[in-house]
């Protein structure tokens, strides 16, 4: 009877701690949504009153229009390099045996183990050596260096599931070893690929260290969020900052959608 | 599916260094790997490595009238290395990371123990899912709530007011950077942990009960001997995390005392003093190394034992 009612009572504290773990999670970003819509210019309790005003504002707000076209022409050509670049170290990696495999795959892997703030620092000196720094297209390249590692990480766990004789059937069938790539396993890894694009582009959606370091005057997104940051205290953040949660959570979640991530075994899934 | 984990397909049928049809492609057997490699190998050197490289050349390098100009000095160095406020900020972000990392398991495990050995499968699975989501999005933001929840007029001074409590300074010190530095890492440290107690062969656990073993001594004795590895890569991960974020430190204590990477900002962006900055990254990395290396010692020796 007593072991019974102490079980009860871990099993309880258990459940209550992971309950706090989450609500220590969701709790800022539910800060910012709720108080978007709050009319009080400073936002704390209570409330001032629901009101579409700030979220108004940032539509009228040139620096905001210009930092979000940045960060979705960014976002994007990190999506699409990324899972090209993250296919090709998969693939490699996967299907040959060589020397120096082991350092090629840290070349991908390792640029998210480097602080953002050295990274971003190197590159500005590096790159603006070479004459490329302040443009769109570097904060992109830079992204892409980055987010490459976590392409290659997803799509490489999806090749471990393809069985080794399909590529080989198709060899045998007369199929060149391009086409059999293109026809076999492309095909095959169409869910991750589809989750590195997505995760890829949520990674330079929310990366503000290096796109400030080397962008220049083009700001993204979050470096603009930054810059108002470090001013006054600005109602419109909160708008802004509901904007890019909702950008950025849905990003990760489709993302989430086409790779299983799950507890004991990881296995890139076909949608229903 | 389930032994996958213990054989690599491609070697079962491609023999290591021969290629796999030679027939086929003996014309030109080597286009495919390099038109696939060459690009990625250049993009990651271009992008990634030769600024890492630059990094360390510039360190060596000298500052004349506000322009970069390339040298072999050792004053960078010791001017840095020998400096009051590299070595106050160096130790202030040590014990600072270190306390996170603390913490981050302490507080990581039993979640992830509940997460993975309690929850039904479906919820485990929502757990995850809801734990991967905040390690890959707006970060800058939260940090930005945190502040406006702590701050002197904020959500919570506002609301112990009402009940009559004076305000309290919660923002500033030591308690909300580690709140701030817990949101980045915390929920890394709990997926890493939910993984590898999910991977624990449940015949170990029931073995254990079986032979009598409290629920205690159950969990320190098999459970965390057996997560050894990940307890180790989720330590790492959270000090490496904590002791090169620059946005915590930034809003949650307004850059007082710096961190070593507020150092690096601010001597970046006030002044040209770019060598000395880049010592200071060098230093970081070294640090960083150092870390890691311990964790595959600590991780190897378990292993032996």
């Amino acid at each position: 009877m007593k072991r019974d009612s102490l079980t009860r009572l871990s099993r309880t504290l258990q459940y209550t701690w992971v309950l706090a773990l989450f609500v220590f999670i969701a709790a800022p970003m539910l800060v910012i949504i709720v108080f978007s819509f709050d009319a009080n210019r400073f936002p704390t309790i209570p409330w001032g009153g629901f009101s579409l005003e700030w979220h108004r504002a940032i539509f009228n707000d040139e620096m905001v229009i210009d930092a979000f076209v940045n960060s979705a022409v960014v976002g994007l050509g990190t999506a699409v390099f990324s899972t090209l670049l993250g296919f090709a170290a998969a693939y490699i990696d996967y299907r040959w045996r060589f020397r120096g495999q082991s350092s090629f795959v840290l070349l991908v892997a390792i640029p998210p183990a480097v602080p953002a703030t050295i990274l971003g620092m190197a590159m500005l000196a590096f790159l603006s050596r070479v004459g490329l720094f302040g443009r769109t297209e570097t904060i992109m390249a830079c992204h892409v260096a980055i987010a490459a590692s976590f392409a290659m990480a997803i799509i490489r766990l999806r090749l471990g599931e393809l069985g080794a004789d399909l590529e080989q059937a198709a060899w045998n069938l007369g199929a060149s070893p391009f086409t059999a790539l293109m026809r076999v396993v492309v095909p095959f890894c169409k869910p991750a690929l589809i989750a590195s694009f997505f995760l890829s582009a949520a990674v330079s959606f929310d990366e503000f260290m290096i796109a400030w370091f080397v962008g220049g005057v083009h700001e993204t997104l979050p470096v603009r969020i930054l810059n108002l940051l470090q001013g006054q205290v600005n109602p419109k953040i909160n708008a802004i900052g509901t904007v890019v949660l909702v950008i950025s959570i849905t990003l990760v979640l489709v993302a989430q959608r086409f790779v299983g991530v799950k507890a004991g075994r990881t296995a890139a899934t076909e949608p229903p | 599916m389930a032994d996958n984990a213990t054989y690599s397909p491609e070697v079962t049928f491609i023999p290591a260094g021969t290629p796999p049809h030679r027939a086929r492609t003996s014309a030109a057997p080597a286009v495919l790997p390099l038109a696939l490699g060459v690009p990625v190998v250049a993009w990651q050197a271009l992008f990634f490595a030769a600024p890492l490289v630059f990094l360390i050349v510039i360190t060596f390098w000298q500052v004349k009238s506000f322009r970069l100009e390339p040298a072999f000095v050792l004053d960078n160095w010791s001017r840095i290395l020998g400096s009051g406020t590299f070595h106050s900020a160096l130790i202030h972000t040590l014990v600072v990371a270190s306390t996170t990392t603390v913490l981050a398991l302490l507080l990581a495990f039993p979640a992830a123990y509940t997460i993975a050995l309690r929850l039904p499968i479906r919820l485990r699975d929502l757990a995850v899912a809801m734990l991967v989501v905040p390690v890959f999005s707006s970060y800058m933001l939260r940090i930005y709530a945190w502040q406006i929840v702590l701050s002197p007029e904020g959500m919570t001074n506002s609301a112990l007011q009402w009940l009559g409590v004076g305000p309290l300074p919660l923002l500033g010190g030591g308690f909300s950077l580690q709140i701030g530095l817990l949101t980045l890492t915390l929920p890394i440290a709990v997926l890493i942990i939910t993984f590898a107690l999910s991977g624990v062969d449940p015949t170990l656990i029931e073995a254990a009960e079986n032979m009598g073993y409290r629920r205690s001594r159950v969990i320190a004795h098999v459970l965390v001997p057996s997560v050894r590895p990940a307890l180790t890569l989720a330590a790492t991960t959270t000090f490496l995390l904590a002791f090169g974020d620059y946005v915590s430190p930034l809003f949650m204590t307004g850059s007082r005392p710096p961190t070593l990477s507020i150092l690096i900002v601010d001597t970046v962006k006030s002044g040209s003093q770019w060598p000395r900055a880049s010592v200071i990254g060098v230093a970081m990395l070294v640090v960083l190394a150092g870390v890691f290396g311990l964790g595959r010692w600590f991780v190897s020796r378990g292993m032996k034992r």
